[in-house]
């Protein structure tokens, strides 16, 4: 037996660092460990239900390696998406708050929680991580604000999502109550082996139970008990005794089961689940009584659900929120909402639509602040929650009083999870200036249904564009706002690195011809720029000139220096087939070699990707 | 983190009962805080040292199940393993403890050190943010022990690689070139040139005309000989009259930066005798300031003394964010013998931490080890290799704690216990700052500063059990150069699951000998070009499945064993080579066709759903080069970019005669080991005849038993 030892000794380590606090807030959030968890799920659940609105935001470890990998003005939803699903799939949630909150004329009433999350590995089973990446930048930056690893990783919650749920009760090899659908009605034909077989199981059982039932027994010494059970193959499974039953095949599990029937008054069969599916063996549960049988089945469920609530840990409270189907309100919706799914519901689907689709099913509306934040005015994507408030308060008088009734728990005082807060309070602000009034909320559900739902599910928008943007068009710039489509865009890499956009620009211009009429260069990270045609047809005719055999003059010397260029559709390829290389030149360099090698593989041909593979044709010519 | 699972909870609690005899007083742990103080002290103690014993701690050990290690690793597959581990794992505590025998106390005297380290992004260098991975369970198995996270993330020492450094010295470099500052302005002034407009316009004549009113009153006061007027200064201060490199200046607060460009346009359009510069002040923060210059030629000898302070600033911030590496170029620089406790994976990771990128291949990167670390002992080879030692271990496992246990009980357990000193017992002396004491004992176990004591501790005892006499040994003298220490020198565990050792001074590889016996699962050798790996097979398929169904192609005998991989990938075994391409022949074509014969045919069943994948051994070993890392091999597979299901092997006679050219290579050049060598050798035939004679039934059932722990 291993002694128990004090902990007193190991807690050292523990305790050599506090982290300091260094700015202190007011809102008492309360922050749920591992420790605390369980007795407050009820209340949170009261909360919930009890709320008009639930705001979330995540503490991850991580959202972007490389610049490019950063959802930018350039991209269409569909590659926003694939960046989004790359980050959610490699980081993880550390932190994950959650703020039921009601609105009442200028007053938001929260009650936020914070809770502190690790995926530990509690079955062994490689989940719900296996391992997961870490920014240093992100730490670092969290360590500033003083956050404490040590709780985060000794006390965070675990979870499994639901998918990984589903294949977990199979592996556990928990015994599961035969219902009546595994139980075949059909009787199958029986051959001679079949027969003797049954017969050897029946006797076996017989003399098992016969042997369990004698009330002989109790006036038996232990150590003949013991030995009486190792005759006879009877083990204990609770308090009752029970026997396995090995069986070999999914028909001898129908033809113990039949069998078992004739012991049906005492005996209760459960069968035991092998780790890969299918099963392993029967196990026959002696009961005393119908009563004692009644009791068993109710054990078995009680069982049954207190190990998915211990399974399923944190993802208890997202059951909970979607469940509630209360409106969910996030700040950076698309980042926020690929991770949730990702982690707590299953693997991404491969397509924002899809995507889409899917977590419609959890959560059937989810408000970015950021897409109500548009309808108000031209403002420039904040990603800073309290830089938006400090707008907001600038421009427009819209007096939010915030009310937090929740007790402070012994964590006081922590900064974690202020932001959930903070887009409460963004929302009560938004929610007034755009005249959703609170008033109108409490009058009319309908109302509220209509008004927000205009401004639900959209997960990625053009800024100071109301509109929802389709896969053809992109914004090249944050300040310009006129749309771009994807046709007049350019990829151009090759270059020498740390030019400027500028120098860039001055050097095409001389170039060639199509660089006579207005266009734009934008530096996408130090080895790729865009270049944005402001007429239609000449990034073709740049294409075209780039990879023909015509070119000259200072373009020629640019591309035998190594200049290279690509349209749009190279670029989502590059993304869709997840070519994440630190270096966008290399990515598109790669996509390109690749395609080249099966050029009529996988991919639909549209006009555009047959138009590229001659160009590839073409510069193998050169 | 380290694999050194079998954790004997038992023996601490004892010890922690114990501690009334020992003294108890902590590790060295340092961080950033202390940790220059701590570098010049440990700098005496390790050229002081006669060994030093080192122990990393990791954020993980394999980043997908598959690439654990396997007894059907390759050397080149297990090095292409640990590479990748390397890679994507940080180091977050680094124990370093140095050994020093002092005679007149005829015991060792040790300094553990226990660094914190966490690297953090301190310098603007290109390209991609820093990130590493972690594997759950090693941070769940940290936690257990009581992991510091937070001292090690809030107060790590950071460092940079010989790389890096070197990069972020050649960036500086490039940066303060005579012309590039020249270049930087020009550059500007294409943007600047857009930014015109009516306020701007305002803006800048405004400053035109303080900046001529200022060096008017500048010149006048000159001619007159009197001082600076200082009433130049306004209300704002916005404009401050400084000395500059003893020339008059005005040191520009309170501007935008937007305004900044256009006072810096307005100088450069308008005044021949001003200079605008940017220039790094005290504490670090940018100052811009306007200076006065009699001419172009002081101008441009001005420039040049403020770029090569900007230079040296700047490579003065990158040699102190070197942090930790200093300790790791002390070790190299001073060729001290390094002790490891099956560390592998643990020299790798000083290389890609502290060095450079890992080079491609393991010769490669045996061969560059040695130059930077000439003595390298690894004490888990040194216990299973040496007979007296293996008696002396009682046949006991050799992990680093019972090796502790067994080996050094008066440490272990204290020294109060009078039976156990029976055995000559080498006494180690540890001291923490200036506290010191002969039987110490506070450590934790799995933090770095006290494994490496650890492991120091254990290579005493074994050397003094080898027969090494430390009173004799002149303090001049090198431990690694000992006679009877020679032939353990530099060799290190390829893999610990086969028992393949490599040796870093001559690249030679040799598979374990001695210690064959104690083995539990011990194989015969494998040939890998006898190997298949299949994958994307129907879920419920299991070995045994697969190998009955490929039985029933190629007869009982032709598969010698079915390994899973992962529960997507399995290596099928064949008695022979030849059988491989016939086998991914007949799998290709039955891909091919769909008629019903194709349909009927016995291997369908593992063709089944059409995404089973084969090939030769070759492919795997390409895979596993890969840097990408999915939980699935299957997954792993298709994001490498295998678009194809079977791929044929060209010619397999040709990698066969590789194969059998390089196994020659391995026997016959090993002069350096002599006779020990000769005996390897004659190992290795008899386990290869021992093999043929073994029933294939045997050794599947080996293989069974082994697959079942796998899973």
């Amino acid at each position: 037996m291993v002694p128990k030892f004090k902990p007193s000794p190991l807690r050292i380590r523990s305790f050599c660092t506090k982290t300091v606090q260094q700015n202190p807030h007011h809102w008492p959030i309360k922050q749920i460990t591992k420790t605390n968890f369980n007795e407050s799920l009820s209340e949170i659940k009261n909360h919930i239900s009890s709320s008009d609105f639930i705001a979330v935001s995540l503490q991850n470890t991580g959202s972007f390696s490389s610049p490019w990998h950063r959802v930018s003005t350039f991209d269409t939803p569909e590659t926003a998406y694939l960046k989004a699903k790359f980050a959610a799939e490699r980081f993880q949630i550390l932190q994950f708050a959650i703020c039921p909150f009601k609105l009442q004329a200028s007053k938001v009433i929260a009650y936020p929680y914070n809770f502190h999350l690790f995926p530990r590995d509690e079955l062994k089973m490689g989940m719900p991580s296996y391992s997961f990446t870490c920014q240093t930048s992100y730490l670092t930056a969290m360590a500033k604000e003083g956050f404490d690893f040590n709780t985060c990783i000794y006390d965070g919650i675990s979870y499994l999502s639901e998918a990984q749920e589903s294949t977990v009760k199979v592996r556990m090899g928990n015994p599961m109550a035969v219902d009546h659908a595994t139980k075949s009605s059909s009787s199958p034909a029986l051959s001679v082996a079949d027969t003797v077989f049954i017969e050897r199981v029946r006797s076996r059982v017989k003399h098992w139970k016969n042997a369990c039932t004698d009330s002989d027994i109790k006036t038996e010494a232990a150590l003949v008990t013991s030995l009486r059970k190792i005759v006879l193959g009877g083990e204990q499974f609770g308090s009752r005794p029970s026997m396995t039953i090995d069986v070999c095949s999914e028909r001898q599990v129908q033809l113990v089961l039949k069998m078992l029937e004739d012991f049906s008054d005492v005996l209760v069969p459960l069968i035991i689940p092998a780790k890969g599916g299918g099963t392993q063996a029967v196990r026959a549960v002696l009961t005393s009584s119908d009563e004692d049988k009644d009791l068993l089945k109710r054990e078995l469920q009680t069982f049954e659900f207190e190990q998915n609530k211990r399974v399923r840990g944190f993802r208890e409270v997202i059951d909970l929120i979607s469940a509630s189907q209360k409106p969910l309100v996030a700040h950076n919706s698309l980042n926020d909402f690929t991770f949730i799914h990702s982690k707590f519901l299953a693997p991404l689907p491969p397509n924002m639509n899809e995507f889409i689709c899917s977590l419609r099913l959890a959560f059937p509306q989810v408000i970015d602040v950021n897409y109500l934040l548009k309808d108000i005015g031209p403002v420039k994507k904040m990603t800073n929650i309290s830089a938006t408030i400090a707008y907001l308060k600038n421009r427009f008088f819209a007096p939010i009083e915030m009310e937090i009734p929740n007790q402070a728990n012994e964590n006081e005082g922590k900064i974690h999870g202020h932001n959930v807060v903070k887009i409460c309070q963004l929302f009560g602000k938004l929610c007034s200036i755009l005249k959703i009034t609170p008033d109108a909320i409490e009058s009319s559900d309908d109302f509220l249904a209509s008004a927000i739902n205009r401004y639900a599910n959209i997960f990625y928008s053009l800024p100071g564009s109301s509109q929802e943007p389709t896969n053809e068009e992109i914004r090249g710039w944050t300040n310009d706002k006129r749309k771009v489509s994807c046709e007049d865009v350019v990829f151009l890499w090759g270059f020498r690195e740390r030019i400027s956009a500028g120098i860039l620009k001055n050097m095409l211009q001389g170039s060639h011809e199509v660089f006579a009429e207005a266009f734009n260069v934008r530096m996408v990270d130090r080895s790729c720029a865009i270049v944005v045609f402001g007429k239609p047809g000449l990034s073709n005719t740049f294409k075209n000139v780039m990879n023909s055999k015509a070119v000259s003059g200072p373009l020629r010397e640019m591309v035998s220096d190594g200049l290279k260029a690509a349209g749009y559709e190279t670029y989502q390829r590059v993304c869709s087939s997840g070519l994440w290389e630190s270096a966008l030149a290399d990515a598109l360099d790669k996509t390109l070699a690749s395609h080249n090698c099966l050029s009529e593989a996988a991919y639909e041909t549209k006009q555009s990707e047959i138009y590229l593979s001659n160009e590839l044709i073409n510069l193998a010519e050169l | 983190m380290k694999k050194r699972w079998p954790i004997t909870i038992l023996y601490r609690a004892f010890s922690s009962s114990t501690t009334s005899t020992t003294a108890s007083f902590p590790l060295k742990h340092v961080k950033k805080s202390n940790f220059d103080s701590a570098l010049s002290s440990l700098r005496h103690h390790i050229q002081a040292a006669d060994f030093v014993a080192i122990d990393l701690e990791m954020t993980g050990i394999t980043s997908a199940p598959w690439r654990d290690s396997f007894e059907f690793d390759r050397f080149d597959v297990r090095y292409l393993k640990v590479k990748d581990s390397a890679e994507k794992f940080a180091v977050i505590q680094f124990g370093v403890s140095p050994f020093r025998w002092d005679p007149l106390k005829q015991s060792f005297i040790t300094h553990p050190h226990n660094f914190f380290i966490f690297q953090r992004q301190e310098l603007p260098l290109d390209g991609a943010a820093y990130e590493f991975l972690c594997q759950t369970t090693s941070m769940d198995f940290l936690a257990k022990y009581q992991f510091d996270f937070n001292a090690c993330i809030h107060e790590g020492v950071s460092y940079l690689s010989r790389e890096q450094e070197d990069k972020a010295l050649k960036h500086v470099n490039s940066t303060y070139k005579d012309e590039s500052l020249d270049s930087w302005h020009s550059l500007k002034e294409i943007r600047d040139t857009h930014l015109f407009n009516i306020p701007d316009i305002l803006f800048a004549e405004r400053m035109k005309d303080r900046l001529s009113e200022w060096l008017g009153g500048l010149l006048r006061n000159r001619d007159e000989g009197s001082e600076v007027q200082p009433s130049f200064n306004d209300s704002k201060q916005q404009f401050e009259t400084i000395f500059f490199k003893m020339r008059p200046a005005i040191s520009l607060n309170g501007f935008t930066s937007h305004q900044l460009r256009l006072i810096q346009l307005v100088v450069r359009k308008h005044f021949k005798d001003l200079a605008y510069l940017r220039v790094s002040g005290e504490n670090s923060c940018s100052q811009n300031v306007i200076v006065y210059i009699e001419s172009e030629s002081v101008k441009k000898m001005l420039m040049k003394e403020v770029k090569d302070e900007q230079k040296i600033d700047a490579e003065m911030s990158i040699k102190a964010s070197i942090g930790f590496r200093h300790v790791i170029d002390l070790l190299s620089s001073e060729k001290k013998l390094i002790v490891g406790h099956n560390c592998f994976l643990d020299i790798a990771h000083i290389y890609s931490k502290f060095f450079g990128p890992l080079p491609l291949t393991a010769e490669e990167f045996i061969s560059s080890v040695n130059k930077y670390f000439p003595h390298i002992i690894d004490t888990k080879i040194l216990l299973n290799s040496n007979s007296i030692l293996q008696q002396r271990m009682k046949k006991s496992s050799t992990s680093l704690s019972k090796a502790f246990s067994v080996l050094c009980p008066q440490i272990a357990l204290g020294s109060k216990s009078t039976h156990l000193s029976l055995q000559p017992s080498v006494k180690v002396e540890v001291e923490v700052d200036d506290i010191r004491s002969s039987n110490w004992n506070s450590g934790v176990k799995h933090e770095a500063g006290y494994d490496a004591f650890m492991t120091g501790c254990v290579f005493a005892q074994a050397c003094s059990h080898l027969g090494i006499d430390f009173k004799q040994q002149s303090s001049s003298e090198n431990l690694a150069h000992n006679e009877k220490l020679r032939e353990h020198v530099n060799l290190l565990y390829l893999s610990w699951t086969n028992g393949e050792i490599i040796n870093l001074s001559t690249g030679n590889r040799t598979s374990e000998s001695l210690a064959s016996n104690k083995r539990k699962n011990h194989y015969p050798k494998i040939l890998f070009e006898c190997i298949v790996i299949v994958w994307g097979f129907p879920s419920h398929l299991k070995a045994w499945d697969i190998r009955e169904c490929i039985s029933k192609v190629y007869g009982p005998t032709s598969v010698i064993s079915v390994y899973h991989v992962d529960e997507t990938a399995v290596f099928v075994q064949f008695s022979r080579a030849e059988m491989v391409s016939k086998f991914l022949d007949l799998k290709e074509s039955l891909d091919r066709n769909n008629d019903p014969i194709s349909v009927l045919h016995p291997l369908a069943k593992l063709l089944e759903g059409g995404n089973t994948c084969a090939a030769s051994y070759e492919t795997y070993k390409e895979i596993c080069s890969s840097t990408v890392s999915k939980v699935l091999f299957a997954d792993q597979a298709k994001a490498v970019g295998i678009k194809w299901k079977t791929k044929l092997v060209e010619s397999s006679d040709k990698t066969k005669e590789h194969e059998s050219l390089r196994k020659v290579k391995a026997v016959n050049s090993d002069p350096s080991c002599g006779e020990r060598t000769k005996n390897k050798n004659f190992d290795d035939v008899s386990n290869d005849s021992s093999y043929s004679q073994l029933s294939s039934d045997e050794i599947i059932d080996s293989f069974y038993t082994r697959e079942a722990k796998q899973i």
